[in-house]
């Protein structure tokens, strides 16, 4: 969209923020409520501006003033029930369809939100001088369940003694779970933040704190912060705890925050943050942008890394001490995660949710650079790889990641991405794991950008990029520069090619704007007569989430008179290429090889072939293609690439593929790759696992003693006695990883009985006997918690002889040693926990195992009670992990709805991510499979916790989506019952995103559709249908305020629109709509009574129903006709005539046919909401609520419009 | 024996001590008896010659007892003199000054010595003063070194200073040690273990025999994070053991010096103040060090 517009950014809003106030004057620990206020100071860009379009959610408002009159408003969150509760549709094609259309109905991005304030009349005038105009808005939030997330432990004390705490989290836009604001990251303006906390707590915000005042009774204190860089509110945060303060002590302006009594360890975590600062001030050649940053660690996570502007949050569980390892590398990545999104994503911000990607992958790609700087070229490049293989994976099996979708390019675009069962228009319909994959390509396309304009230009581009935003941040609002701190596509693209000169466009075309990865398969002869190698690259552009590659490819062919790059051309249809060989062979002299760096080597030529001078051949060894490449190649020549090249992906990968070689010679090729120290570290692990593979295919001729143990004996064991193990030095960390894996690696070996080896399991067990960590300066935790995997990992199913019951007794020998063992480990765990407590984590899973293999008989209880909320959060996921294993397993439906319940009810955020994660990923059943967990029940359940339980978490309900989905699919759920079936399914079968029901509306709502849905739907289903049009017939009683009806757009946009007449059909219904409600003053005491109660409902949807609701609920079927007839039939046929013509009118003189669907659904889905409060008015009406002035909406209210 | 530090022909008392309570007589009892006999004859005698025809038993034990006290007391007192003099032998003016010095008038001595009616008693039988067994016969008796005058005492007996180290030959096979230091370790553990499990809550993997292995219920804890995050004290310890060196990022913050910015990398690591602590004087100007402000009092319009 903004590609096409190089002009610059246009706001899709009537008016321009230019500074927020945001005071939270009350936090109240005991009730997890806030009150506050927020004051928007706002430029009117059009004439007549008499509506306001905010975003907020659950928040509960008392009062709007503009400019210090009261102003009328109404509340309306489309997203807070997706379908209509009554609705019977089923399929997930509806909801999805539904979903996103709600959630564009209130997008901040396209100038729309959820509250829509309307301008007092005395202030129209003021539009025309183009003043400023004040909203303030009172709220309060009451249990939030989205956007803030507050954490009080439940002991004794006070608020701080209990480190009670809470912080704001979301994921992508979510301020306005939180506060009343402009909730888009292209919405910038300056900010002025007050949080009057308890005087024992701290208040931690964006920009720079100013002055900390007492309160009058100095129980209290206000922190004031300013935040002077034009910001997006969604980079906004506040955490508010007794926060321990560190500065730190190399950048003074640098503050760390974390819980009580973990100071020592925000000491030690934090100790290397300024190197990362100085590497990215270095590379990017620009000062950090804010003047101050501060990181704050919180219990109960959303997610691990979030950044704000100036601040970043993290969770509590990054913190270690000096003593452990194997967390150091993962918080040093989080952190500089968290500050390349200081630079880009936070002060740089998107212009829309298209130009995502820029952000992401800038973000991504410098921290990529950070990696490459601290951990090495070897970590680099394996991190890429492993990057790669993951989006391979992912766009193989779903088919494509689409970084930059162009909505309203071509026709038919209104879905681009038909593969998928969530729409990508907007970042709040993605599936999570989508969205990480989408971060993951983003940095690699990037990479690819970097290959072909040189690193060097890449970060000039990013420095100008940099440079321009903080010119514009300094500048004053009215110098119209701020636009330059957002960051599309184009804008990007141009800058690229204004520093390199090159033209990217192409790359940009194959990777960015279209989705999918390339899958080569390669082959390859060598022809001794021409002395050339034959090479066969084929695609398979076929399968879903591929794509044609053309272009050039790199292969790097090692000979034996050393290395040779040769660049191909992969078109159209040339399958074979001919690269001439620069050797010829030559077996006896005795000369070293060159390679590739330069390196000279010795090698032993005598396994490969007489003939050929190639050693071996690797296709796009840079990585500079988005691909899968399968190639064959002979196995001696896999052995050569891993003893030899020296690139730690083509060592990776010659791994892999020696895994389909079990000869000898691999093992030895493997063997020394694991005694070669030189060897980087996950390389040699990896040898580990492939050699316990290749052990197992071998294991009629193996000789030796197994896999590493002669191996792990020489490295880790005492000279004098060589079945105990030294005692623990990890000091050097590349023999500790090693000495972790491998035993891991060997418990997978099996002998002729497909059972662990007696000898291996008895050396497992030994190293766990003799482990002695007194002299060790480091934890072991991890080691004797990778020792308890590998126990895991011996473990063979049981022999079951005739279902008998699992005793004590017929516990067979060995399992009742590790049984042994893993009772003790879990029980002096208690005593003398471990760090982040990972033995405990693998000792349940340890158990879940013995369970699985039926050596102990199956119960979940234990693990229901570690993942009860109390325990520490890994712990929590690993029972909850078992729990979900044993709910497939076992199919009970008892475990289904126990887990279900907790994805409702748990307090932690991440927990219940997480669960209906691998629930999704372990699913109790499939759509493909039969079971008698899938009932009717269940479907409902469901449907209801994405429908409408989840409105408060974005992520969640993508979630919930995704294992409908799973265990669904698109269509109606099979199990339930077939009545409904007929005419829904015929409807919507053809179109993936269609809505079925909005054909019958199209068509005129009296004929066809009314038949249809009588049809099928019995009394419920016509609501859905009918009562847009109870909604609409407003429209001729109420028409727009002498038809200059506001659409909320840019005056250039209303110029080429017809007067009245909005530009987008989505804004369409809601603006109607909403101009109802507006004609009321709201200032009477029933007024905030009516919203208060309307309010009331989204912050507790579908869960604790308010007596309104219930009432609605328990309605009998039959009033319902009655009721519509009288409406419809009298005045609002000719309504329906409007809405139909209008949609008519609209195509002739827009010819935007592309729109139709959408503004179908769009409409189809306002319906709904009108629908929904349509019945909560009627509701207020049969509670003798009709003398509220507010119900306006109804018919019958006294409306007294201007 | 505690007598041998006294001069050997004034150890009565001591004998005495020795030998009451016992019929068995060694020679040295034999050679104090025959002395307190002695005394006794003299005792009676003296009796007889103030003109008592009898006297109880106990009368003259008690009178003996009391001569040998004095008897003992003038030699005690007599050697004293001796020594104060820088000698080792007394003579006749060390104890002639006991006795003035014990209130007893010398001038009266010679008369009384040649008194008519004394009555002689025999000498008492001629023995031999008892060896005093030898103690310990452990080493060689030290000499002197020749820088030690002669007249100093003797080293004592070898036995008193003389360590005649025990012990057996320490096991040094390493392997032996280690496998005793790891079963040590399991049983202690799992004694603690099933004890935690034998007097608290627990849980169950089989249901038919509950006491099979018994896990130790899980608790949840009202701050999991601080369980799982913070190092152990066993471990704590183990760190200081193996590495004291690490711990000195503890500096207080009033050793960073003034104005020292970002570009200043040398800075030793800086403090930590609690920011509810207005009082507290820091360098670093980082706007949660500062003092937390009075409000404003309200002005009224």
């Amino acid at each position: 969209m903004n590609r096409k517009k190089d002009k610059g950014f246009e706001s899709p809003r009537p008016y321009k923020l230019t500074h927020q106030v945001v005071c939270i004057n009350n936090i109240n620990f005991q009730r997890k409520s806030v009150i506050g206020y927020v004051e928007l100071t706002i430029f009117p860009t059009v004439v007549n501006l008499n509506r306001i379009k905010l975003s907020s959610k659950q928040c509960r408002i008392y009062r709007v003033r503009v400019n210090d009159l009261e102003a009328p408003f109404i509340y309306n969150d489309p997203t807070l029930e997706v379908c209509h509760h009554e609705s019977k549709q089923r399929n997930l094609n509806y909801f999805s369809s539904a979903y996103t259309a709600a959630v564009g109905a209130v997008d901040p991005d396209a100038g729309n939100g959820e509250l829509c304030i309307k301008v007092p009349s005395e202030l129209w005038k003021q539009g025309d001088e183009m003043k400023v105009l004040k909203v303030y808005i009172e709220f309060s939030l009451d249990q939030p369940k989205g956007g803030l997330h507050f954490v009080v432990p439940d002991i004794e004390g006070n608020m701080a003694e209990r480190g009670a705490h809470v912080f704001s989290f979301g994921y992508q836009n979510s301020t306005r779970f939180w506060f009343p604001c402009v909730d888009s990251y292209s919405e910038l303006c300056t900010w002025k933040l007050e949080f009057t906390v308890d005087a024992s707590m701290v208040a931690v915000s964006c920009g720079d704190l100013v002055e900390t005042v007492y309160t009058h009774d100095m129980r209290k204190k206000t922190f004031h912060y300013v935040l002077p860089i034009p910001t997006a509110a969604p980079n906004i945060s506040l955490a508010v705890g007794p926060f321990e303060i560190l500065v730190d002590p190399y950048m003074h302006e640098v503050t760390h925050f974390c819980l009580p009594q973990l100071l020592p360890l925000l000491k030690h975590t934090m100790s290397y943050l300024h190197e990362i600062f100085e590497f990215y001030e270095e590379i990017l050649t620009c000062r950090y942008p804010y003047s101050c940053f501060k990181t704050v660690f919180v219990d109960e996570a959303y997610v691990q890394v979030s950044s704000y502007a100036s601040m970043s949050i993290f969770s509590t569980n990054l913190l270690h001490s000096a003593m452990i390892i194997d967390q150091t590398p993962v918080t040093r990545r989080c952190l500089a995660q968290a500050l390349s999104q200081q630079f880009f994503g936070c002060f740089i911000s998107r212009m829309s949710w298209s130009d995502e990607w820029v952000l992401k992958g800038i973000s991504g790609y410098i921290y990529g650079l950070y990696l490459k700087k601290t951990f090495g070229v070897n970590e680099y490049r394996h991190w890429i790889k492993e990057e790669l293989d993951k989006i391979v994976e992912y766009e193989l099996k779903t088919g494509g990641v689409l970084l930059h979708p162009a909505f309203c390019g071509g026709k038919e675009k209104d879905n681009p991405t038909p593969h998928l069962h969530f729409s990508i228009k907007h970042p709040h319909t993605l599936s999570w794991e989508y969205y990480k994959m989408f971060q993951c390509k983003a940095h690699l396309v990037m990479r690819l950008i970097e290959n072909r304009i040189s690193m060097e230009f890449m970060l000039q581009v990013f420095n100008k990029l940099l440079s321009l935003a903080s010119t514009a941040s300094s500048q004053k609002y009215q110098s119209h520069m701020w636009s330059q701190m957002l960051l599309s596509t184009s804008g990007f693209l141009k800058s690229i090619s204004n520093v390199s000169g090159k033209d990217i466009g192409p790359l940009i075309k194959q990777w960015v704007d279209q989705s999918g990865v390339v899958k080569f398969f390669g082959s390859f002869a060598f022809n001794r007569k021409r002395n050339v190698l034959e090479l066969e690259i084929r695609q398979d552009y076929t399968s879903s989430g591929t794509q044609k590659y053309v272009g050039p490819i790199k292969v790097t062919v090692q000979e034996l008179d050393g290395s040779f790059n040769h660049t191909l051309q992969i078109e159209e249809n040339s399958l074979k290429h001919d690269i001439p060989c620069h050797s010829k062979s030559r077996r006896n002299k005795k000369k070293k090889i060159p390679l590739m760096n330069g390196e000279e080597v010795d090698m032993d030529l005598s396994a490969m072939d007489a003939d050929s001078p190639l050693l071996w051949i690797r296709i796009d060894p840079d990585m500079s293609i988005l691909r899968k490449v399968e190639f064959e190649q002979a196995d001696f020549m896999w052995q050569y690439q891993l003893r030899y090249e020296r690139d730690v992906v083509a060592q990776e990968e010659a791994i892999s593929a020696l895994e389909k070689f079990p000869t000898p010679a691999s093992r030895l090729a493997l063997t020394d790759i694991l005694e070669q120290e030189q060897c980087f570290y996950k390389v040699r692990m990896q040898a580990c696992f492939c050699l316990a593979k290749i052990a197992n295919s071998m294991m009629s001729t193996w000789t030796g003693p197994p896999a590493m143990k002669s191996l792990f004996t020489r490295m880790f064991c005492c000279k004098s006695c060589p079945n105990i193990v030294k005692t623990n030095n990890f000091i050097n960390f590349q023999s500790y990883f090693l000495q972790k894996t491998m035993p891991v690696a060997m418990a997978l070996l099996r002998d002729m009985q497909n059972l662990c080896p007696k000898e291996v399991l008895n050396f497992i067990l030994d190293l766990i006997k003799y482990n002695d960590n007194r002299k060790n300066k480091f934890s072991d935790n991890y080691y004797r918690a990778e020792l308890i995997d590998a126990l895991t990992n011996s473990l063979t199913p049981a022999i079951n002889i005739s279902n008998e019951v699992r005793t004590v007794d017929n516990l067979n020998s060995d399992v009742r040693l590790i049984l042994e063992e893993i009772t003790r480990f879990l029980n002096m765990e208690k005593l003398l926990p471990s760090y982040r407590n990972t033995i405990t984590v693998s000792c349940l899973r340890a158990i879940r195992m013995l369970q699985k293999n039926g050596h102990i008989p199956s119960d979940p209880s234990l693990f229901k009670s570690y993942a009860q909320y109390g325990h520490f959060v890994d712990v929590r996921v690993a029972a909850l992990e078992a729990v979900v294993d044993y709910t497939r397993v076992d199919r009970s439906s008892e475990e289904l709805q126990w887990l279900l319940d907790m994805v409702q009810n748990d307090p932690s955020h991440y927990v219940r991510h997480k669960i209906l994660s691998m629930l999704g990923k372990n699913p109790p059943f499939t759509k493909a499979s039969e079971s008698s967990l899938c009932n009717e029940a269940l479907v409902d359940q469901l449907w209801k916790l994405m429908n409408s339980g989840t409105s408060h978490d974005w992520r969640l309900r993508c979630d919930a989506v995704n294992f409908y989905y799973t265990l669904f699919g698109l269509t109606r759920p099979s199990c339930l019952p077939l009545p409904e079936l007929g005419l829904v399914l015929n409807l919507k079968e053809k179109k993936a995103v269609l809505n079925p029901t909005i054909k019958p509306e199209a068509g005129g709502i009296g004929g066809v559709g009314a038949l249809d849905l009588c049809a099928n739907g019995g009394i419920h289903t016509p609501i859905s249908g009918f009562p847009s049009s109870l909604e609409e017939e407003h429209l001729p009683m109420e028409p727009p305020p002498n038809g200059v009806a506001p659409a909320p757009h840019g005056l250039k946009r209303k110029a080429e629109t017809p007067l009245g007449s909005p530009p987008e059909p989505v804004q369409f219904t809601a603006q109607e709509e909403e101009d109802i409600d507006m004609d009321t003053v709201h200032d009477s005491q029933a007024f905030i009574y009516h919203h208060l109660n309307m309010l009331e409902r989204p912050s507790t949807p579908g869960k604790e129903p308010p007596l309104v609701e219930q009432t609605l609920l328990s309605m009998p079927a039959t009033p319902l006709p009655a009721f519509i007839k009288e409406p419809s039939a009298s005045k609002h046929g000719e309504h329906h005539h409007r809405h139909h013509h209008h949609d008519h009118k609209k195509k002739k003189k827009k010819h935007k046919h592309k729109h139709k669907h959408k503004h179908k659904h769009e409409s189809k889905d306002k319906d709904k909401d009108k629908d929904r409060e349509r019945e909560r008015d009627r509701d207020r009406d049969a509670h003798a609520f009709t003398s509220s002035p507010a119900s306006g909406r109804s018919l019958r209210s006294p409306s007294l419009s201007d | 024996f505690i007598g041998t530090s006294l001069p050997s022909h004034w150890n009565l008392q001591s004998g005495l001590r020795s030998g009451s309570g016992k019929t068995t007589t060694s020679p040295a009892e034999n050679y104090y008896l025959a002395r307190r006999r002695t005394l006794q004859v003299v005792v009676s005698s003296l009796l007889t010659e103030c003109g008592f025809e009898s006297a109880e038993k106990a009368a003259v034990e008690s009178l003996t007892e009391m001569i040998q006290s004095y008897i003992s007391e003038v030699g005690r007192s007599a050697k004293s003199y001796c020594e104060h003099t820088a000698r080792s032998t007394p003579t006749l003016s060390d104890v002639v000054v006991t006795l003035i010095e014990m209130g007893f008038n010398v001038d009266t001595l010679p008369t009384y010595a040649k008194r008519s009616q004394r009555m002689v008693i025999t000498a008492p039988p001629v023995t031999n003063s008892p060896v005093v067994p030898k103690a310990l016969a452990a080493g060689q008796k030290r000499v002197h070194p020749p820088y030690i005058p002669s007249h100093l005492p003797d080293f004592p007996d070898p036995h008193t200073y003389i360590k005649t180290p025990t012990f057996r030959e320490p096991v040094s096979d390493y392997q032996v040690l280690r496998e005793k230091a790891a079963s040590q370790r399991r049983d202690v553990e799992r004694a603690l273990t099933r004890f935690m499990a034998k007097t608290g809550e627990t849980q169950s993997l089989f249901k038919d025999d509950i006491t099979a292995f018994p896990l130790i219920a899980a608790r949840p804890s009202s701050i999991p994070y601080l369980n799982a995050l913070l190092p152990s004290e066993l471990e704590l310890q183990t760190l200081e053991e193996t590495d004291s060196s690490e711990q000195d990022d503890q500096t207080d913050n009033e050793n960073a010096p003034t104005g020292a910015d970002k570009e200043n990398s040398v800075l030793p690591p800086g403090g930590v103040v609690p920011a509810v602590k207005p009082s507290e004087e820091t360098v670093i100007d980082n706007p949660y060090l500062r003092p937390v402000k009075k409000p404003k009092v309200r002005r009224k319009k």
